[in-house]
């Protein structure tokens, strides 16, 4: 009967412990000592309960708590044998591992006993005997321990002699405990002790934000408190885990119950860690503190959180560390602080890191004491309790307010740390610091390399062979040994100039480039790329024939690209660094070079566009320029990028900025450029300009009252010429066809056709003839090709018209036409044409020209085709002011199928105010009204509902500006001493405005005329009126401007419409 | 609970150490006044300068023993040995060399942290 058993054995093991403390007492140890081994034996005791208890737990529950001393015997007995039996070890390293681990911790213990035993063979013998009885009877054994005993039961039975035993233990326990400990802490030895399904499990319980230790710690105060009632066996309070615990048992129920009553742990919800991931969480990595001076740090919180700062002092006891820092202090705060004086609350902005001044300090009333310290003997200087030497400050911090894992201070971060006095030779000991990050395979074979430490300080020479910490070298100096082991820490690469190196980390790293200069462990370095020295460590480069220009891009954007910064930033990215671009930006009185993160850059600007140099002639890319004023004057190369007038010229004998220099497109000249167009073609730039002050006098020659049209016609003829040079190399978009909507470059104009270079498709097309679109804006010069029809038409109507409406009408004719084509496309165009040509005048002349082409194109288009006649009869209307029977008449007849503008124009023709309203387009504004307007110059039949449209009334010389003005608009009125906003609250007959002044249109009124009035341009959010295109008169919301472009929500569609911001006006707020 | 439980820490702020050898956790004071209850060796209620060699503040969590012999946690952690008490899971330093010879005298394990 086991349980028998085991108590006799309890008997007979009592006595040995009795008889071995007596033996103590004997050897004479002190009472201490001996209290120690007494607990140790407690604590064997406790080892084998728990033995135990994993083997028999049922066995445990049904015993009661006072089987404590029970097994101990047995246990005792086998754990001699276990070490016996080495062979185990390798089957069941677990079960070994533990019970030797015991054996270790006894080891003085089991010695003395082991002699014991020797002593009184027969009692052990006995005893012996006993556990092969007890081992083979107990039926609950877990295979383990069965396996474990089997051996020794047959080594017993085999009589094994007592002294060959004696002997193992001896040898055994000759051993010192610590290599034996050492046998134990290998990684196999810990997997032995991995959780098996018999172990307590972990479990998971929520507790509350910071407590978490507290929780863990109140745990075992109650299971103190409590005693065993509580099931528990350990709770785990984790660093990293936050609003958790652990604790270990064998139940949930165990767990719930002794989290009961604790305000701390919320043990709702309890969760199973699973079995293979408990290891997981007890295993934390140890954090390697080990802060020395000049250690580098980086500040984790506070002001200078992130800065770096260098270790000069570490009281381990106190856990805190001195560190040195470049200050970031606002001196005029501290001065009023420590004046008394009221400190604003909120900090607005870190002061930058600064060199601290003590006489800009003193300057400031500040007092500076300068005191010894007691411990160092320095001087400092202390200002208002701060700490400071050589400018930097001294701060003493906690530790756990620096992080000091893998602190890698960048280049320049180092440099700005060199205070002026400190000397290279500092700096080489405190760079030594860095080394700690150098990787694996930094040194290699036949590296040259320096000794910067130690007695060998400044030996060069070149490496041999690497070792895990040491560096062979073989010494540039004779008579030395032919090789030399330095710490791998003591060695610096070496390098001289003229070596051509590489870089292989840091900030430029991928640089190439010449050596030329070394300073310490600096190297000034000749990049290949750009020309430029870089500065950089000895120790971030290798030797190497490579020549590369370092990284040339990151994310989309590459060295050379053209990128949009911000809504009115824009630059050419001059260099590329490893997380950061260089951009010259695009202002052209001084070259600005911005460093921009990759995150700063909105987008690339790819967009082709050509603007017209000093001479007006058309400059795109590829050009070669010259630029003729500014400091780079003189310079000349090709263009690498246009954008907003804004040129990046390449000279590769401009050594600066990758060789780019920005510069004003009219502040130079198209080398081989004409100057024959001098004067005709305005650039995108003087005709914004003209925008914004519109000349008062309309100097085109096509204002001249209309005479007999066949002098319009040949005065037009001549522009047209001119204008054919100018229209060479202008972007034009075509306006119908197959290659409708397609932009292009003109490279040929011949007669009425054009030949367009497609970017898009990368084709050159013909077109029949065509129709001029002029853009007053920077997007350049747009001419549309259109198919011969309806220019034509247009055409006509210019020459057979007065002139003068030509300018205004001249985009409404194209509408004219097209309402009945296609109504909605085209009149945005013209919308956007109109105000343009309106506002100014001087545009007004580049614009002619396309008139001209028109014309030159009618006669042809009405030989050609019927549907030019529509557009021509209406001219003939004009001259014979009957436009009805004139279009009824027109040979063509196509006019019937035109037929709802005729209507309209014929009722125009007839009664023209009244109709205009009402003309077919439904649009108020529609081009009909316009195309009218050559026999009726006003152009005000744009303006709907000023209703008093006088067609004959000749209002000719000036409506030109008006007519697309609106009321209702918000505008400002320059008159002679003053400019006012005011409101235009009537379009008059005549061509003059009836404008309130005063911006919300309670003033003064006043009339005035087209020339005085500048629309006030809308911004985002404004309300707007929209005075252009088939939108005229529609009033919406400006929900964004891009560029020339404003994105208009319209109130009554809730449409959302690109529209030119020309066409776009304020609306005044009723 | 065999043996007498370890003083359990009075607080749980930067006052805690633990005992370079055996992890007990405990404060400052409580381990000048009554040393470690696992390393009495170290006599550091005696010599009170020893708690400082003894005892570090940077360990890293904390685990309560409720039941070490027969807790997987502290077998795992081998603190099975030791009386129950508050301890952590690892500490970032060493033993003073002194204090291991000390150690090896009496005849107990030391384990060096591992890195």
């Amino acid at each position: 009967m086991p349980r028998r058993r085991d108590e006799e054995e309890d008997m007979e093991d009592d006595d040995y412990e009795d008889q071995y403390d007596e033996e103590e007492e004997e050897d004479d140890r002190s009472s201490r000592k001996r209290r120690r081994s007494d607990f140790i034996d407690d604590a064997a005791e406790e080892d084998d309960d728990e033995e135990e208890d994993d083997d028999e737990d049922e066995d445990y529950g049904g015993g009661g708590g006072g089987g404590g001393k029970r097994p101990k015997p047995k246990k005792r007995g086998s754990q001699f044998f276990d070490l016996e039996a080495q062979v185990c070890m390798l089957l069941f390293p677990r079960k070994v591992s533990q019970n030797s681990e015991k054996t270790n911790f006894d080891g003085s213990h089991f010695l003395a006993f082991s002699y014991f035993l020797v002593l009184v063979k027969k009692v052990s013998l006995a005893v012996i005997d006993f556990i092969v009885d007890g081992g083979a009877d107990i039926p609950d054994d877990d295979d383990g321990r069965r396996m474990h005993r089997r051996p020794l039961l047959s080594r017993e039975d085999e009589q094994e002699d007592v002294e060959a035993l004696e002997r193992r233990i001896q040898a055994r326990y000759a051993r010192s405990s610590h290599t034996e400990y050492d046998e134990e802490t290998t990684d196999v030895e810990q997997q032995a002790l991995l959780p098996s399904v018999r172990d307590p499990k972990l479990w998971m319980v929520k507790c509350a934000i910071g407590r978490e230790r507290e929780a863990a710690v109140c745990l075992m105060q109650k299971c103190i408190d409590r005693g065993p009632e509580m099931q528990i066996r350990s709770a785990v309070a984790l660093d990293h885990l936050k609003n958790y615990i652990y604790v270990e048992a064998d139940k949930e129920a165990h767990v719930k119950e002794a989290c009961k009553g604790l305000r701390n742990i919320y043990s709702q919800k309890v969760m199973l860690v699973p079995i293979r991931e408990m290891t997981d969480v007890l295993s934390v990595e140890s954090k390697a503190i080990d802060l020395s001076r000049d250690t580098w740090v980086r500040m984790k919180i506070g002001n200078y959180k992130g800065d770096l700062a260098k270790v000069v002092d570490v009281d381990n006891v106190r856990q805190r560390v001195t560190v040195k820092l470049i200050p970031r202090i606002d001196l005029q705060a501290l001065a009023n602080k420590l004046e008394g004086r009221e400190v604003a609350k909120k900090k607005p902005f870190v002061p930058p890191p600064r060199f601290m001044n003590v006489d800009e300090a003193r300057e400031l009333h500040i007092r500076v004491e300068r005191r010894r310290d007691q411990m160092t003997g320095d001087y400092f200087e202390n200002i208002g309790g701060m700490l400071f030497k050589d400018g930097f400050l001294y701060k003493t911090v906690s530790m756990k307010s620096i992080s000091t894992q893998n602190i890698k201070p960048t280049f320049d971060e180092l440099e700005k740390f060199r205070s002026p006095g400190e000397n290279g030779e500092n700096d080489i000991a405190s760079l030594s610091t860095l080394f700690a990050n150098r990787k694996k395979g930094h040194f290699m074979k036949g590296d040259a390399v320096i000794v910067i430490k130690g007695d060998l300080k400044n030996l060069k020479g070149w490496v041999e062979k690497v070792d895990e910490e040491n560096v062979h070298i073989r010494p540039e100096i004779k008579g030395l040994p032919k090789t030399l082991a330095v710490n791998q820490k003591e060695l610096c690469k070496y390098f001289e100039p003229g070596n051509h190196v590489k870089v292989v980390s840091g900030t430029q790293e991928g640089a190439t480039g010449m050596v030329v200069k070394v300073e310490q462990h600096v190297l000034i370095i000749l990049s290949d790329t750009t020309k430029e020295h870089i500065r950089v460590f000895a120790d971030d480069v290798v030797e190497s024939s490579e020549v590369t220009t370092g990284i040339t891009k990151i994310g989309d954007y590459e060295l050379h690209d053209l990128v949009l910064l911000d809504s009115n930033s824009f630059g050419v990215i001059i260099r590329v660094e490893s997380e950061a671009f260089q951009v010259l930006k695009g202002v052209p009185d001084r070259p600005e070079v911005a460093l921009v993160k990759l995150r700063e850059i909105k987008c690339k600007l790819e967009k082709k566009s050509n603007v017209q140099d000093k001479n007006k002639n058309t400059v795109s890319v590829k050009d070669v320029v010259r630029i003729l004023e500014g400091s780079c004057k003189g310079k000349q190369g090709p263009v690498e990028h246009i954008f907003r007038g804004i040129l990046f010229i390449y000279d590769r004998h401009h050594l600066e900025h990758a060789g780019f220099i920005c510069a004003k497109a009219t502040s130079c000249v198209v080398v081989g450029g004409s100057r024959a167009n001098g004067g005709r073609n305005g650039d995108a730039y003087s005709r914004f300009d003209n925008l914004r002050t519109p000349p008062r006098i309309p100097q085109s020659p096509r204002r001249f009252p209309r005479g007999g049209p066949p002098v319009d016609y040949g005065g037009r003829h001549r522009g047209g010429r001119g204008r054919h040079d100018a229209l060479i190399g202008a972007t034009v978009k075509i306006r119908q066809g197959p290659d409708k909507g397609c932009k292009g470059r003109v490279l040929e104009v011949k007669g009425q056709s054009v030949r367009v270079e497609l970017e898009a498709r990368m084709k050159v097309v013909t077109g029949k003839s065509l129709v001029i679109w002029e853009n007053f804006f920077d997007r350049s010069i747009i001419s549309d090709n259109v198919e011969v029809s309806t220019p034509y038409r247009d055409a006509p109507r210019y020459g057979m018209g007065s002139e003068t409406p030509m300018h205004p009408s001249r985009t409404p004719l194209h509408p004219y036409m097209t309402p009945m084509r296609d109504a909605g496309a085209t009149p945005i165009h013209d919308g956007m044409r109109t105000p343009m040509r309106d506002r100014a005048w001087n545009p007004y002349t580049p614009m002619s020209p396309p008139r001209d082409n028109w014309e030159d194109g009618n006669p042809a288009s009405w030989g050609t085709s019927p549907q030019y006649q529509p557009g021509s009869p209406p001219s003939r209307a004009y001259e014979a002011p009957t436009p009805g029977s004139g279009w009824a008449n027109t040979p063509g007849g196509n006019y019937s199928e035109a037929g709802t503008p005729r209507d309209s124009s014929s009722g125009y023709a007839n009664a023209p105010s009244p109709y205009l309203p009402s003309t077919p387009g439904g649009q108020p504004m529609t081009p009909n009204s316009a195309s009218y307007l050559p026999g009726t110059p006003g152009g005000q039949p744009m303006t709907p509902g000023t209703g008093g449209l006088d067609v004959m009334s000749p209002a000719i010389g000036s409506d030109n500006e008006g007519p697309w003005l609106m009321p209702d608009i918000l505008v400002k009125v320059h008159r002679p001493g003053e400019d006012s906003v005011g409101v235009i609250r009537e379009v008059l007959p005549d061509g003059s405005y009836k404008v309130i002044l005063g911006s919300s249109g309670n003033g003064e009124t006043i009339t005035s005329v087209a020339n005085e009035i500048e629309i006030v341009p809308p911004r985002k959010n404004d309300k707007i009126k929209i005075m252009g295109g088939a939108q005229r008169g529609a009033t919406g919301k400006l929900i964004g401007v891009d560029g020339t472009d404003g994105i208009v929500k319209v109130d009554d569609t809730l449409d959302v419409k690109i529209l030119d911001m020309v066409i776009l006006a304020k609306l005044a707020q009723p | 609970m065999g043996s007498a439980p370890a003083q359990i820490p009075t607080s749980f702020g930067h006052e805690l150490r633990a005992c370079l050898r055996c992890r007990l956790v405990k404060t400052y004071d409580q381990f000048r006044e009554s040393g470690c209850e696992n390393c009495t060796f170290f006599k550091m209620d005696e010599d009170n300068e020893r708690v400082v060699d003894c005892t570090t503040p940077n360990f890293n969590g904390i685990i309560s023993v409720m039941d070490p012999t027969r807790s997987w946690a502290a077998r795992w952690l081998r603190i099975s040995r030791f009386v129950p008490g508050c301890y952590t899971l690892a500490v970032s330093e060493a033993l003073p060399e002194d204090l291991q010879n000390l150690c090896e005298d009496e005849r107990v394990q030391y384990v060096p942290p591992k890195r």
